[in-house]
């Protein structure tokens, strides 16, 4: 008869009950976090029957098979999937076992020891049972083995990728502390420990290829030696208890933190303060695998690596060095390639936007003016007022104050309308009022719902049922914040798309090089990649650059950044021009004015808005002639 | 001393004024010129600040003092290459000679006011340069001068401004905008003449009284803040935005002309010779001289000078000054090193 308790099992029973209770602790102060209305709707999402299949399905597809990095990177997501979904089947197997095969099972034992018993049995398994040779007990440790070998090989491609990151494509890794090497090391070895405590006494405890042939009759030679194999099952205990341990406190925290992170979000929930709630499900989320380094724009420049979403995100979890937050906030440039890349997913912009709001900046706004507008059309010429009025053309244009500074675009939006015969209002022609995005942007918040109402009060008593912006930036702030119910709101590469497709303007085709800069707030933002890439085949040959769409590099120009120098946007700027002229295109071509005013500054080519090179080319019907 | 044989690169009022100097000193210079004339940008000006002096008396007179000297017109340099302290030069032409020194006079070229498309030049039709409209003063002929009610000048276009990488002062267009000022309200007496600087530097001897005789006689009103915005209004009318920064108010206006005052960038192809010669460029992208005190005509080659414009934006008497101080140094130099 085996023994059904020793002693080596008390450091596994302390850490695993330790870091049950600060998982159970954290939920519980998250939970509370949260405004009392996202309590509600995660309540609702847990019950309602279509959430939870969904939470079922992202569950196993994020938490357990990493689908997300195999896309990307399948050595990385083989990796992944194989340590946690090798370790869910050994703990989910593991207890079948356990329920089929233990000693205790027949045994009658007092509450306590039942519960504890139960945490132990299933993982020191071997080390209580006896070999049973029942088909069933076979197939058993058949798939105990099958899944120890699948996490072994998943560790040894750990061990390679922290050595060698080229190997399995990354360039840059994230730097890691003391503690957090101690952490890894313990996960390394907890499993090769494992498989060397059980192959030690395969021919007691059982086994099947893995550890009874390959670990017990040829590593240990078919010789049992207690001493050696008691020390290993002691070895494997604490292993196990220094990792419990030290979990809470390192980057392995995402693998309770993510599951949590999955249920909030698929609740709807959003961030809105920087370190509760929602906000803190994320940063314990974050991996910290630095997947976003090597995207980051900012990382193109060796020391600015820092900077990269991953580093933020450790600064705002450890709650220190507040001045590296409040410079890691204000430096990014919000391109949201950080996300696109994020295995989880992790919204560190909106964290950075809650923390924005944190911070006081001194602007003097004054928003007087705004009370004397009657109307929107006042605000350049106070003599020929007229309410703004669309019920007839049913199309506003607003071009946006950046537009304003390139007229390329707005004469050349002027034309195509024109050649489309549509009839427009040219909201912001003679002066306008700002978007809002600007002051969103520097988190003031309540400023910018000033500018909000009233665009869209006057935007609303128009009786408009489309508006067309030429700005990405404007593109934004109108589909995010305003609440415009009833009119469409277009960027003009999907208003001139859409012209081309129902053949209301006709363009020339010649054999020009173009290439194109998805402006991030329009791609990234809004997924907004065919529709410019069509008008582009059209006109020209589109070439490719080294990287567009999701994974476009930032102009370098964002109004996201408020306090990069000018000497590091102009590295990003050149980095993304020479990514972008990689097949030798005549014309660079984009949507957004920052974009073209950036890149025509150090571009060697021409830099255009795709509104230009449609007016450019197009066929001109002379019967049409100018409006006014 | 025997004859030694300079060549100098550009035939504008640096190069011509150094080829002088030189050739009064007994030297034989030869003047490079890639034009079909010599002159450079003076040629194309019409009256020079603060005397409104006519810009062909002053070319009349360098051409009088060049008359003896070999110049190549049309002429680019294909090659130069030290041998044994000689420079052994090409040029377009099939020509090949040897000179003991080279002096850069390259100049400058007028920054493209394209490249700040705020300001409409090449949009819209009544946004012109300050060439531009020197060019309408010589010959008169500009439809886009068309009678202006109103008319803005916008000073520091392409000058101290980072957004065009432009960090540097060119020195000439507060005089010059002034100058124009004044010479188109002396055209059209009814015009309001607006001048939107920044701050007015006018250090030269005689710039501040343009300054203030403008003010008073002529009535030009100066603003005191940049130009942001350009538009066209339906008539055709330009209607631009700006900031009074002395009143503290965004300012709104209808004009019939806006004129640009382009500043001096480094001149086009230069590079070319810049390599042959294995000169630096500093942060302007004007060529780098050693030093800015005594070194100001020598460059890091031996036998290589600098005068004028190519180092940085100068004026006429700068250049011509300077121009003379390295026709001296080439003169010790080849003194002591030939």
């Amino acid at each position: 008869m085996r023994p059904t308790f020793d002693p080596f099992v008390i450091p596994f029973v302390a850490g695993m009950t330790f870091v049950l209770v600060y998982c159970i602790i954290g939920l519980i102060r998250i939970i509370f976090q949260l405004p009392k209305e996202d309590r509600r709707k995660f309540g609702r999402s847990l019950i309602n029957p279509k959430s939870a299949w969904k939470n079922f399905k992202d569950l196993c597809s994020d938490c357990l098979f990493h689908v997300k990095i195999w896309k990307r990177k399948p050595l990385l997501g083989y990796m992944h999937s194989s340590i946690a979904f090798g370790w869910f089947m050994i703990i989910v197997i593991g207890h079948f076992e356990t329920i089929a095969f233990s000693p205790l099972k027949d045994m009658q034992l007092p509450f306590f020891q039942k519960l504890t018993s139960n945490l132990y049995m299933p993982i020191f398994f071997r080390f209580f049972s006896e070999e049973a040779s029942t088909l069933s007990a076979h197939i058993y440790a058949f798939l105990m083995d099958f899944f120890l070998m699948v996490i072994i090989s998943g560790i040894v491609i750990a061990v390679v990728k922290k050595k060698k990151p080229r190997k399995v494509g990354l360039k840059r890794v994230t730097k890691f502390g003391f503690t957090e090497d101690m952490v890894r090391i313990s996960l390394w070895t907890i499993f090769p420990i494992r498989f060397l405590a059980e192959a030690s006494m395969a021919n007691i405890g059982g086994g099947s290829f893995l550890t009874k042939f390959i670990g017990f009759d040829l590593l240990f030679g078919g010789h049992y030696n207690e001493t050696l194999s008691y020390i290993l099952w002691w070895a494997y205990s604490i292993d196990l208890a220094i990792f419990m341990t030290l979990l809470p406190f390192s980057r392995y925290m995402h693998i309770p933190a993510e599951a949590l992170l999955i249920l909030l979000r698929n609740a709807g929930l959003k961030t809105t303060e920087p370190r509760k709630g929602y906000a803190v499900a994320e940063i314990y989320s974050c991996p910290s695998c630095g997947l976003c380094i090597d995207v980051c724009p900012m990382s193109e420049v060796k020391e600015n690596y820092r900077n990269t979403a991953v580093y933020f995100i450790r600064n705002i979890r450890r709650g220190r060095r507040r001045r590296d937050v409040k410079h890691k906030t204000e430096i990014c440039l919000m391109c949201g390639k950080c996300i696109e890349v994020c295995p989880l997913g992790i919204e560190s912009l909106d964290i950075k936007m809650a923390q924005r709001k944190k911070y006081y900046y001194k602007v003097k706004s004054n928003f007087s003016y705004l009370e004397r507008l009657q109307d929107y059309k006042t605000t350049g010429q106070q003599a020929q007022s007229s309410p703004l009025d669309a019920h007839n053309s049913k199309i506003l244009y607003f071009a946006g104050c950046m537009s304003h500074l390139t007229p390329k675009i707005t004469l050349a939006m002027t034309k195509i309308f024109e050649q489309a015969n549509e009839n427009y209002e040219f909201i912001d022609k003679d002066g306008s009022i700002c978007c809002g995005r600007p002051m969103m942007l520097t988190g003031k918040v309540d400023e910018a719902k000033a500018l909000i109402e009233k665009n869209t009060e006057m935007i609303k008593n128009s009786g408009a049922k489309r508006l067309i912006l030429s700005c990405p930036i404007c593109y934004r702030v109108f589909k995010e914040e305003y609440n415009l119910e009833g009119i469409e709101i277009l960027h003009h590469t999907q208003y001139i798309n859409e012209l081309i497709e129902n053949e209301k303007i006709s363009v020339d085709r010649s054999d020009k090089r173009y290439v194109y800069h998805d402006p991030c707030e329009l791609g990234r933002a809004f997924g907004v990649y065919e529709e410019p890439r069509n008008i582009i085949d059209n006109i020209g040959l589109l070439t490719q650059g080294k990287s567009d769409k999701d994974l476009a590099v930032c102009c370098g120009g964002s109004i996201g950044s408020l306090a990069m120098t000018k000497e590091e946007r102009d590295d990003i700027t050149k980095n993304s021009i020479k990514d972008l002229t990689l097949n030798h295109p005549e014309e660079i071509v984009t949507a957004c004015p920052l974009c073209l005013k950036t890149f025509a500054r150090l571009s060697p080519i021409k830099v255009k808005d795709i509104a230009e090179i449609v007016e450019e080319n197009l066929e001109i019907n002379e019967e049409l002639g100018i409006r006014n | 001393m025997k004859e030694h044989n300079i060549l100098i690169i550009g035939g504008g009022p640096a190069g011509m004024e150094t080829a002088y100097q030189l050739k009064q000193l007994g030297l034989k210079p030869i003047i490079i010129e890639r034009n079909d004339r010599l002159g450079g940008h003076l040629a194309q000006w019409d009256r020079l600040f603060p005397t409104s002096e006519t810009a062909v008396g002053l070319l009349e007179r360098l051409k009088e003092n060049t008359k003896d000297i070999e110049v190549k017109l049309d002429s680019r340099i294909t090659n130069i290459e030290k041998i044994n302290g000689t420079f052994h030069v090409s040029l377009s032409t099939n020509k090949n000679f040897e000179v003991d020194a080279v002096v850069v006079c390259t100049g400058f070229e007028l920054f493209n006011a394209e490249r700040k498309q705020e300001y409409g030049y090449g949009i819209y039709d009544r946004v012109i340069t300050n060439a531009e409209l020197e060019d309408y003063f010589k010959t008169h002929d500009d439809k886009r001068v068309d009678e202006p009610r109103r008319i803005g000048f916008v000073h520091c276009v392409g000058s101290r401004d980072v957004k065009v990488n432009n960090t540097y002062c060119s020195k000439v267009c507060c005089a010059t905008a002034l100058k124009q000022a004044c010479e188109i309200k002396d055209e059209f007496p009814d015009a309001d003449v607006y001048c939107f600087y920044m701050d007015l530097r006018m250090f030269g001897k005689g710039y501040e009284d343009l300054y203030l005789r403008a003010q008073k006689d002529f009535d030009i009103k100066c603003v005191r803040g940049r130009v942001c915005e350009v538009s066209e209004n339906i008539e055709g009318k330009l209607v631009i935005k700006a900031e009074d920064t002395l009143l503290g108010t965004p300012m709104k206006m209808t004009l019939d002309l806006l004129v640009l005052m382009c500043g001096m960038e480094k001149a086009k192809g230069v590079e070319e010779i810049q390599k042959m010669l294995n000169l630096e460029s500093n942060n302007d992208g004007f060529i780098e001289n050693s030093g800015s005190f005594v070194g100001i005509n020598r460059t890091k080659g031996k036998g290589v000078f600098v005068a004028g414009a190519c180092t940085s934006p100068k004026t006429l008497p700068d250049t011509i000054a300077e121009a003379r101080s390295t026709a001296m140094e080439v003169f010790n130099y080849l003194i002591h090193n030939c």
